[in-house]
């Protein structure tokens, strides 16, 4: 089975059709999906600012980060979800569209960036859980993690323009 | 005056001929926008969360709020202006729109209620003993989380 014969029996399933031909599902799966990117921007950008050296509600890094994740992925499952149901009801056609690979693939080193974080400062974050400023591999990973998050955002919103 | 002259001297106007001819105008100020929504979101929920007794809570609700309320003022102003800037793009498509005029009654609704049950706690003399997540705030932070997203779901619907 090649990819055009995958993307086409993805379309052609009940699930998409359905969300094709109702005229409000698209737009409340589009909703929900706002809803978890700003719960995931958010959250993400609060940490993001303490591994830059801004105070949050508390001191400590790594309580706010234990503390705040969780929300960060159950906002991120429901993009995944809303988004995945979005690209079904069209996915011969998104798959043509250049924007959104270049979202995945932001979205990819997004997730790259944090997991080099998590596999590097972060193991030694005893050292610097309380003091700022935050050593700079931290900082690094916070500003960039800002930064292709803004993009992904921007990208998202550019799909349905092209 | 009525609403169709005002909308067609906004469409007329140099500024939203300009918005219209520079394609990229529209969807770079609707990303703004989103992370903006973002960022109010985020600090109203994690905020809410705190007054709900949910998230924070070895942290004094005075301190979570203050760090996160001029965030939402400053989130706030960016979305009026982005949002002003579309609607001077596109007067047409969005001043005829009941769903934008809701959308409008509920942002200003759901700030005054964010502001009202924060306002004790960003009173320099606010006192220790208002730490504690009564009722009425715990109910009125969940109904404030719940308005912000039925005014991020109006923000879609404009466009349908």
């Amino acid at each position: 089975m090649d990819i055009q014969s995958i993307l086409q029996a993805l379309e052609d399933t009940t699930v998409a059709a359905w969300i094709r031909e109702s005229g409000s599902i698209f737009p409340n799966l589009e909703s929900v999906h706002v809803i978890g990117i700003a719960l995931v921007f958010g959250t993400i950008a609060v940490v993001d600012l303490r591994l830059l050296g801004i105070a949050s509600h508390r001191r400590s890094a790594l309580r706010l980060i234990q503390e705040l994740l969780p929300y960060t992925w159950v906002a991120f499952s429901a993009c995944v979800i809303t988004g995945l149901l979005m690209f079904a009801s069209n996915a011969t056609t998104y798959a043509q569209n250049s924007v959104f690979w270049w979202k995945m693939g932001l979205l990819s080193l997004a997730g790259i960036n944090m997991g080099i974080f998590h596999l590097g400062a972060y193991r030694r974050i005893d050292e610097w859980d309380t003091t700022l400023p935050p050593p700079s591999q931290a900082r690094v990973a916070g500003f960039c993690s800002l930064a292709l998050w803004a993009c992904v955002i921007g990208l998202g919103r550019w799909i349905g323009f092209v | 005056m009525s609403s169709e002259l005002i909308i067609a001297w906004i469409y007329a106007s140099p500024v939203s001929t300009a918005i219209r001819d520079m394609f990229w105008v529209v969807p770079t100020v609707q990303s703004v926008h989103i992370i903006a929504i973002a960022v109010i979101f985020g600090a109203a929920v994690i905020s809410d969360l705190r007054l709900a007794g949910v998230l924070a809570t070895d942290e004094p609700m005075r301190s979570v709020i203050r760090r996160y309320f001029p965030w939402m003022r400053a989130a706030l102003i960016v979305l009026l202006l982005s949002g002003l800037v579309m609607v001077i793009g596109e007067p047409d498509r969005v001043l005829v729109n009941t769903t934008f005029w809701l959308k409008m009654c509920l942002v200003v609704a759901v700030f005054t209620l964010a502001w009202s049950i924060r306002r004790p706690l960003l009173r320099p003399a606010a006192r220790a003993q208002g730490d504690d997540e009564k009722p009425p705030i715990r109910a009125l932070a969940w109904l404030s989380i719940a308005l912000w997203c039925v005014v991020i779901f109006c923000g879609r619907w404009i466009a349908y």
